[in-house]
């Protein structure tokens, strides 16, 4: 056979041999490098755990503050955080609202504003929310409180997450 | 919203809406009572990071205004003034500072806008969960001192 049938030449081969060898060695070093600086922020940080908040005989049809603390997990540490909860019963069914006015971020207190009973009020720009949590129309909210994932444990409220509804 | 670049981002966002300002006044003392300065300085921060909570969509809150315990007041309050001028001049309605030194009660005519000073309570010495409720319990005096300022038209700055 001569050389110009060969359609890669020793010199191609050798060249893409290498390369690939080489390839191959540097992700070996770079991969760890690369997913140790990385690790903590691919770590999935949303499976906190469930908190004991109260007893599930303790709750009224009024909306009561109870405040619990949950650890956090940021990109870099763990801090402890302090959350609160509004929450309340209606016949059979639990209610866990966040205080956390969707508009900008305030703390809203149920019934915070005497002009407005039976409403969840934010001090900061009057946005109001039904006892249910949907956003007051033309008030600054957009959209209703977020809700916290429950489960009920031996006649215990336990509290999760928060979802936006 | 706090001194970092997510709250910045929303704060552009929003602008319109957070038209308050919140400056912690510390002391510094490294000669004489390094513990009181600290604790002074631990409990305004305590203090300011709840009212955020609170208020975190109407107030924004800014870095210490710090200064050594030795400084005398004409210079403090000529830079606290300067401040105010800045953040007044660029969008805050309402400048609020908070402080557990009590020097600045006795000059407070000079300051142009509201000041809340708060003696400082030795937390160290309670249990946390009593800790938390005493702070609670604070800030339920507390908290109606800012809303009662957006009732009111903003601080006129002479000159």
């Amino acid at each position: 056979m001569s050389e110009k049938e060969h359609k890669v030449s020793r010199r191609q081969f050798l060249t893409y041999t290498l390369t690939g060898v080489g390839g191959f060695m540097a992700a070996g070093m770079l991969m760890p490098m690369a997913r140790f600086a990385l690790d903590p922020a691919l770590q999935a940080g949303g499976d906190t755990d469930f908190i004991r908040v109260t007893s599930v005989d303790d709750l009224t049809e009024e909306p009561q503050r109870f405040n619990f603390t949950i650890e956090q997990e940021d990109a870099w540490y763990t801090s402890d955080v302090d959350r609160v909860a509004w929450v309340y019963r209606e016949g059979d069914e639990i209610v866990a609202l966040s205080p956390v006015c969707t508009h900008l971020g305030c703390t809203v207190n149920w019934e915070g504003n005497e002009d407005y009973p039976e409403q969840f009020y934010c001090p900061c720009h009057f946005g109001r929310f039904e006892k249910d949590g949907t956003n007051v129309p033309n008030t600054p909210p957009t959209r209703p409180l977020d809700v916290y994932e429950m489960e009920i444990r031996d006649g215990d409220l336990y509290l999760g997450r928060t979802v936006q509804r | 919203m706090k001194w970092t670049t997510s709250d910045i981002d929303m704060y552009l966002k929003a602008k319109e809406y957070v038209d308050t300002a919140i400056i912690p006044l510390i002391p510094l003392d490294w000669e004489k009572d390094q513990k009181g300065a600290v604790s002074k300085g631990e409990f305004s921060s305590i203090l300011i990071e709840e009212m955020e909570k609170q208020f975190k969509g109407r107030l924004f809150q800014l870095p210490p205004f710090t200064y050594l315990i030795s400084e005398h007041n004409e210079s403090k309050i000529a830079r606290l003034k300067e401040w105010d001028r800045h953040f007044f001049d660029n969008g805050f309605k309402h400048i609020i500072y908070v402080t557990c030194d009590g020097d600045w009660k006795r000059v407070e005519q000079q300051i142009p806008d509201l000041l809340i000073w708060v003696p400082a309570l030795p937390l160290e010495n309670l249990d946390p969960g009593y800790a938390k409720e005493m702070i609670t319990g604070q800030m339920k005096q507390l908290l109606p001192l800012i809303t009662d300022k957006w009732q009111s038209e903003p601080k006129e700055r002479n000159s």
